[in-house]
């Protein structure tokens, strides 16, 4: 019963992780980059997503506004930050990317404040019950939902339409891709743009959450959100949605029982290390 | 031939930065007081409270005439909550700016390395609240208006009690305060006959609280007891009431800020606070200062900036009776005082621990109301000075 309720939280959790190593994979499976400033946009979607619904009152158009401008943003991160450094070694982008991370940070702060914006009215928080007893706040359900259709919406659409088939291609073989008249810029453009709005959309689940965004509520998913794309596996979506949910669970026990020897921010890590000893390809990759 | 770069432009923002930290440089100055506080970084929230607090007991003094007829100034440094800020702030107090006495009005790391400097240089330094042991430990020349985290944890206890629960739930923050906290609480649980059921741990930066919320709900408290601050309490409130937890809510001096009530919203309503401010308080210096202060800031108090104000004051008072001077007569003025503050009637211990009441509020209509006072020399005696 209580083992069942911790599964279900676990799995909230794992959610919200799969959304933002979503994109991260993305990232990463195109240009082998780490993004880690990734989060910085998980963070601005979630300040959209409160100013907006603060505003209108208007939640759709809350979400919609979130991840429009975390995607814009994730693609001028791209043109700006990485796309001149391309050629340099990986670790120069990683490097500028925990610098303009940081960068972020500061500019919350200075923009909207320390101590942090909150829902005047937050919305979705009833409760609901399912079977066996176990109640969920109604955001908690509909992050699980929300997550399940949008990445299914993506799935389709990768496989069954010419955008998505050249992405995969872009990814597999570059050059013969572009031979094909594939645009490497425009596939990189949308890369970006899907990745970072679905950053901003687990920005505006968590405010809705926990009714609380603040400048430095990236700072845990920005590197949990690396482990989690080394447990899938680098670069595998299925992977990563995979390890995300599972170290969800993982944290979700380990909180309760692990909880006085080890953190719950570094259960990941110890995860991570173990599953690196035994399996150093990464939990779910193929190859 | 290559010119080499010119230098001025860093030179002049350095400078610009270094007096940036200095918001009030007096032109020459009667009798000057410290004042080190986080005005940016993440701290920033605490710091802008416990600012306002200080400045309005400096202005009143200054209204009502100085001391001995000698106007006060405060000097103030952004520490950022920063220990590495803290050690030239101090010293630059001390030796450049000449104070007579100092207040901390930030965290503790900055204080801890603060007070070693203040002790050597024999400036008293009155710490707002800042609750780490080894403050006052740093010397004599320390004091603290806050009560230490295991004076609050045996206040949590002895709540419990007089709400006549006995099944606990413990959430504790991963933090110094939070462990000082726990462990004042289940020191003084056995004397009350209470009976913890749920014990769990959760990180500074966590704000879902899923896992223990499920658990917690299953051991089926008839009371929480959890430590935090308004950042993390907030977000674990609104969830253990969303879970269906109805259980009372038991926090204390972290929970003590309007953005708690913000965040946490509906679920706020009934959770119980021990504290240092009683927003009802009939007391004089209480009324006066909550009505002051909001007509200075255009806000309600919290208990940063009372404890703040209340240990200005103390300073303050203490330079009134050693005739504005500073030194080994200001140490003994305080040491040997009794104060009336907003935070209480305090005076100080062997070790210049505060001796005063605990404060329980709770949160009725979206505002802090009081609910008691917890008023126990025995249980809420401070430690005293250890034997050397």
């Amino acid at each position: 019963m209580l083992a069942l309720e911790l599964v279900a939280q676990g799995l909230v959790q794992g959610s919200i992780y799969a959304l933002i190593a979503l994109g991260l994979t993305l990232v990463y499976g195109l240009l082998r980059i780490l993004h880690v400033a990734h989060a910085a946009l998980f963070t601005l979607g979630a300040y959209v997503g409160v100013m907006v619904y603060n505003a209108t009152g208007n939640l759709p158009l809350a979400f919609a506004l979130a991840m429009v401008v975390a995607g814009l943003a994730g693609v001028a991160t791209f043109r700006l930050a990485y796309q001149p450094i391309l050629s340099q070694p990986p670790f120069v982008a990683l490097i500028a990317s925990i610098g303009l991370y940081i960068a972020a940070e500061e500019t919350f702060r200075v923009v909207f404040g320390a101590s942090g914006l909150s829902f005047a009215t937050p919305p979705l928080q009833g409760q609901v019950a399912l079977f066996g007893g176990i109640q969920f706040k109604t955001a908690e359900l509909m992050v699980m939902l929300g997550t399940a259709l949008i990445i299914a919406a993506l799935g389709w659409l990768q496989t069954r339409t010419r955008v998505g088939v050249a992405c995969q291609a872009t990814v597999s073989d570059p050059q013969m891709a572009e031979s094909f008249g594939i645009s490497l810029r425009k596939v990189r453009d949308i890369n970006f743009f899907v990745g970072s709005a679905l950053a901003g959309f687990a920005g505006v689940w968590v405010a809705l959450l926990n009714n609380l965004v603040e400048p430095t509520m990236g700072s845990v998913p920005s590197y949990k959100a690396l482990a989690i794309i080394v447990l899938g596996g680098l670069g595998s979506v299925r992977g990563t949605l995979a390890a995300a949910l599972v170290l969800g669970v993982v944290e979700a026990f380990g909180t309760i029982y692990l909880g006085k020897l080890l953190d719950r921010n570094a259960i990941a890590f110890a995860f991570l290390i173990l599953v690196l000893m035994l399996r150093p390809q990464g939990l779910f990759a193929t190859r | 031939m290559k010119q080499l770069p010119r230098r001025r432009p860093l030179t002049t923002l350095v400078a610009a930065l270094g007096l940036s930290a200095a918001v009030a440089l007096p032109a020459y100055a009667e009798i000057r007081i410290g004042l080190n506080v986080p005005l940016t970084g993440f701290a920033a929230v605490d710091g802008k409270s416990a600012l306002e607090g200080a400045k309005l007991a400096v202005a009143q003094a200054n209204a009502a005439g100085g001391v001995h007829g000698e106007k006060l100034e405060l000097v103030i440094y952004d520490d950022q909550a920063a220990p590495k800020e803290a050690v030239p702030i101090a010293t630059k107090l001390v030796a450049k700016d000449e104070v007579v006495g100092a207040v901390s009005g930030s965290y503790s790391g900055p204080t801890r390395a603060a007070a070693g400097i203040f002790q050597r240089a024999k400036v008293p330094y009155v710490v707002a609240y800042a609750v780490h042991p080894e403050i006052t430990l740093a010397g004599d020349y320390m004091f603290r208006v806050a009560s230490m985290g295991e004076v609050q944890g045996r206040a949590g206890a002895r709540l419990v009690a007089d709400l006549g629960k006995k099944k606990v739930g413990l959430i504790t923050v991963k933090s110094d305060f939070g462990q000082a906290l726990a462990a004042g609480f289940k020191e003084a649980a056995p004397k009350f006959g209470l009976d913890i059921v749920g014990e769990y741990e959760y990180a500074l930066q966590d704000r879902q609280f899923g896992a223990v919320v499920s658990t917690i709900k299953a051991a089926k408290p008839e009371i929480i007891y959890a430590s935090g601050y308004y950042f993390t309490a907030g977000p674990l409130v609104a969830q253990l009431r969303a879970a269906g937890v109805t259980a009372p809510i038991i926090g204390q001096e972290g929970y003590d800020s309007e953005k708690f009530i913000e965040i946490a919203g509906d679920a706020a309503e009934g959770t119980l606070v021990t504290t240092s401010l009683d927003r009802d308080s009939e007391s004089p210096a209480t009324k006066v200062f909550l009505a002051d202060y909001r007509k200075a800031t255009g806000a309600g108090a919290d208990m940063v900036a009372a404890s703040t104000y209340a240990a200005t004051r103390v300073l303050i008072e203490g330079l009134e009776k050693s005739g504005g001077k500073g030194g080994e007569a200001l140490k003994s003025a305080i040491a040997a005082g009794t104060f009336d503050t907003p935070i209480g009637r305090l005076s100080f211990n062997d070790l210049h621990e505060v001796r005063k009441d605990i404060q329980v509020q709770v949160v009725r209509d979206k505002t802090f109301r009081r609910h008691s006072v917890i008023s126990d020399p025995v249980l809420l005696a401070p430690p005293g000075r250890p034997a050397s």
